[in-house]
């Protein structure tokens, strides 16, 4: 097993601080502003344990909502929300296109009969809901993440409809927009998020998003080769979910199934290549009957 | 409208924690029409300031919603 | 920060699952869902507070772009038509943005709005174009209101006459700039046909400016006028609602419309709101001009207007929150022809 040698540095059980530049101990990632970072979500690995949705409740103090059963397999927040930034996904595939209902008798050698996906805010390269701020307070920060900036907010929810993943909400306590900030005020100091980190498996592997295409890239194509035909790669260039001028995806998955099985999109797009034409059809509209206007103004009665 | 009384150990955005004099740990979320702002909160952590949280309790999530935040004597 | 493109060998097509994907003529959504739940977020916006200020902007825009006009050609005849049309342009800068600042969740910081002038944003554009058109829109009404009182200072009509051009202008894109709003969002119904609904929020607010207009003119040469210029404005919403139709159906949101607010917007909106109007306008024009049926066709046009702006808001919603609909909308087949993007 690899061990960061630094890792040798500090043995003791209690800290009186954080380590310096942990990350590098946790994620094998220096963290240096003005790099690209983000996810890559291995869903192959993932056990649904759900230790990333307590992570980030518990460094971000955020309040259980939702509150009860969903019935949805093990899913019990349902969806992201203001209050839920990370959301375990669970599907039970009873068949295997045998139809509804009926078990089938044969099963890959990959187990894949429940796919469990750990959802997020994706991050967008040329995201959405900070194109349709009309405040500013959704910006690019040096990491190359999105974030809400909360001193800012005026909570007009314009955001919220911009999003093609359903992402980003409007809190009606509070009066403003939340959404997973990837742990801005952690990658500040050096660490990883604090999903991230506390991944018993390593499905959510946070880097640097070069590195990450790469292993998201080789581990598909070992995937490929153990026989899981189906394994492929959403949110990065080129791929479904980032279609439509988004770019790609910082926060990227390995699905095995459709993406609408994982309440995702095939093909979103960038709202705001609309604008120019909506405005100039509008436009003209308005001006040729402004024009009829004239005409019939004009006309002697 | 209930109050409580406690010193404020976590904060992040309009989201606080205040820890009572029982030790327990109570989640309040800043309402929008407080007069607080969030970076009020930060400087009241800093300090440990003990404060004075009247606070309702909203139906659809776990935790408090804080209307007033002010210095306890 | 841009990152190494992945070669299409790399990458396996998406699977198509045991229920494939869409099916009969392009429409339906045969596909897995997540369990029924929504993939996109509703629009906060409460839709009666929003489509009023919406039907409140278009409203103000026509009046100010009709007064402007009715001065250019008939400044005598039409004077009472011009001052109802630079007052009534006061609605959006007063109430309309008192609608806006209402629905923000944390009004107290309404004024964040102007941070930031974003052309990604038709938010931001809004913001400012309201901004622009109540300086302009209030500067010619306080001209006309000055002109009321010293008739014998030609040049203060003159000056309301001047400042009315280009209220009018930005009074165009008050008419029309929401359904950019609509549009520039992920919310199937409003994103699949942004000409058909600029053009059709353009035409509707033309013809609810005239119909405002028309119902305070007495009988006469200039009501006929706005009656002409609102049946050709309804004509031109009729048109572009088959427009939306035609899109709607092609990139499989029609199911959107098949709600009870889908209903209110086909009957009221559509049916009570345009068609029924043109043929009154219709029947009153050629018929000599009897007074209540350009009334009631004006009235009718009012109602249509806010009825359209409303129950497309609500359809909106139903899109945005029935995966069946999100999912078939973003589908490859809906992502158009690749155009040189913006950077």
């Amino acid at each position: 097993m690899d061990v960061h040698p630094r890792a040798l540095d500090y043995t003791e059980s209690e800290f009186s601080g954080p380590i310096p530049n942990e990350s590098e101990l946790t994620a094998g990632v220096r963290i240096v502003p003005g790099r690209s970072y983000g996810f890559f979500t291995d869903t192959t690995v993932c056990i649904g344990c759900k230790a990333c949705e307590v992570a980030c409740k518990e460094w971000n103090n955020l309040p259980a909502d939702n509150v009860g059963l969903t019935g949805q397999s093990y899913d019990n927040t349902g969806q992201l929300s203001a209050n839920t930034w990370r959301h375990v996904a669970f599907i039970e595939k009873h068949s295997d296109g045998a139809g509804p209902g009926v078990r089938s008798t044969e099963k890959p050698p990959f187990q894949s009969g429940w796919l469990m996906m750990s959802d997020v805010c994706k991050h967008c390269h040329n995201a959405p809901c900070l194109e349709a701020c009309p405040t500013g307070a959704l910006f690019k920060t040096e990491f190359d993440t999105v974030v809400v900036q909360q001193d800012i907010c005026n909570g007009c929810g314009y955001c919220v409809p911009a999003c093609p993943f359903g992402v980003v909400d409007l809190s009606t306590l509070d009066g403003k927009a939340h959404k997973c900030t990837l742990c801005y005020d952690r990658l500040k100091g050096g660490l990883e998020p604090a999903c991230a980190k506390a991944c018993p498996t390593d499905s959510i592997q946070f880097g640097e998003l070069d590195d990450l295409h790469l292993r998201a890239r080789q581990r598909v194509q070992q995937l490929h080769a153990q026989g899981v035909e189906t394994a492929y790669l959403y949110g990065v260039p080129g791929g479904p979910g980032a279609t439509g001028d988004l770019g790609h995806l910082n926060a990227f998955f390995l699905l095995t199934d459709r993406p609408e099985t994982y309440n995702l999109s095939e093909a979103p797009t960038r709202p705001a290549n609309r604008v120019a034409a909506s405005l100039l059809t509008g436009l003209a509209a308005v001006a040729g009957l402004a024009l009829a206007a004239v005409a019939a103004f004009s006309r002697r009665a | 409208m209930n109050s409580m009384e406690g010193v404020v150990t976590i904060v992040q955005e309009s989201r606080f924690q205040l820890t009572d004099d029982a030790g327990a740990g109570h989640l309040f979320v800043l309402a929008h029409r407080s007069l607080a702002e969030p970076d009020q909160l930060e400087a009241l952590q800093r300090r440990q300031t003990r404060v004075r949280v009247d606070y309702t309790e909203p139906r659809n999530i776990i935790g408090l919603l804080a209307h007033a935040v002010d210095i306890a004597a | 920060m841009e990152s190494r493109n992945l070669g299409p060998q790399e990458q396996a097509p998406v699977p198509a699952s045991a229920a494939g994907g869409t099916q009969g003529a392009r429409q339906e959504w045969r596909g897995p869902t997540y369990y029924g739940m929504p993939a996109l977020k509703e629009a906060p916006f409460e839709s009666w507070v929003v489509g009023g200020y919406i039907f409140l902007a278009g409203l103000a825009g026509a009046a100010s772009i009709l007064a402007a006009i009715a001065d250019l050609a008939r400044p005598r005849r039409a004077a009472g038509t011009v001052r109802r049309g630079r007052y009534w342009a006061l609605a959006a800068p007063t109430l309309g943005a008192g609608l806006l600042v209402y629905d923000l969740h944390t009004p107290q910081r309404f004024y964040n709005m102007f941070r930031v002038a974003k052309g990604t944003s038709p938010m931001s554009i809004g913001t400012w174009l309201l901004t622009g058109f109540s300086v302009v829109s209030g500067l010619t009404a306080a001209l006309q209101f000055a002109a009321e009182r010293r008739p014998r200072w030609r040049w203060l009509r003159r000056a309301a006459r001047a400042a009315n051009v280009p209220a009018a202008v930005l009074g165009g894109g008050m008419s029309t700039y929401t359904a950019a709003l609509l549009s520039a969002t992920s919310t199937p119904l409003w994103a699949a046909s942004p000409g058909g609904l600029a053009a059709r929020f353009g035409s509707a607010s033309m013809a609810s400016g005239a119909a405002a207009l028309s119902l305070a003119e007495p009988p006469g040469p200039t009501r006929s006028a706005l009656d002409t210029v609102a049946s050709v404005a309804l004509a031109a919403e009729l048109a572009c609602d088959a427009w939306q139709a035609i899109d709607y159906r092609r990139k499989g949101v029609a199911g959107a419309l098949e709600s009870g607010w889908g209903m209110a917007e086909k009957l009221g909106a559509t049916g009570l709101g345009a068609a029924v109007p043109l043929g009154l306008y219709g029947l009153a024009l050629l018929g000599g001009n009897r007074g209540n049926l350009s009334r009631l066709a004006s009235l009718a046009a009012l109602g249509g207007s806010l009825l359209l702006r409303v129950s497309i808001l609500e359809a909106g919603n139903v899109s945005a929150r029935t995966p069946e609909i999100s999912f078939r909308f973003a589908q490859p087949d809906n992502l158009g022809r690749p155009r040189r993007r913006r950077r």
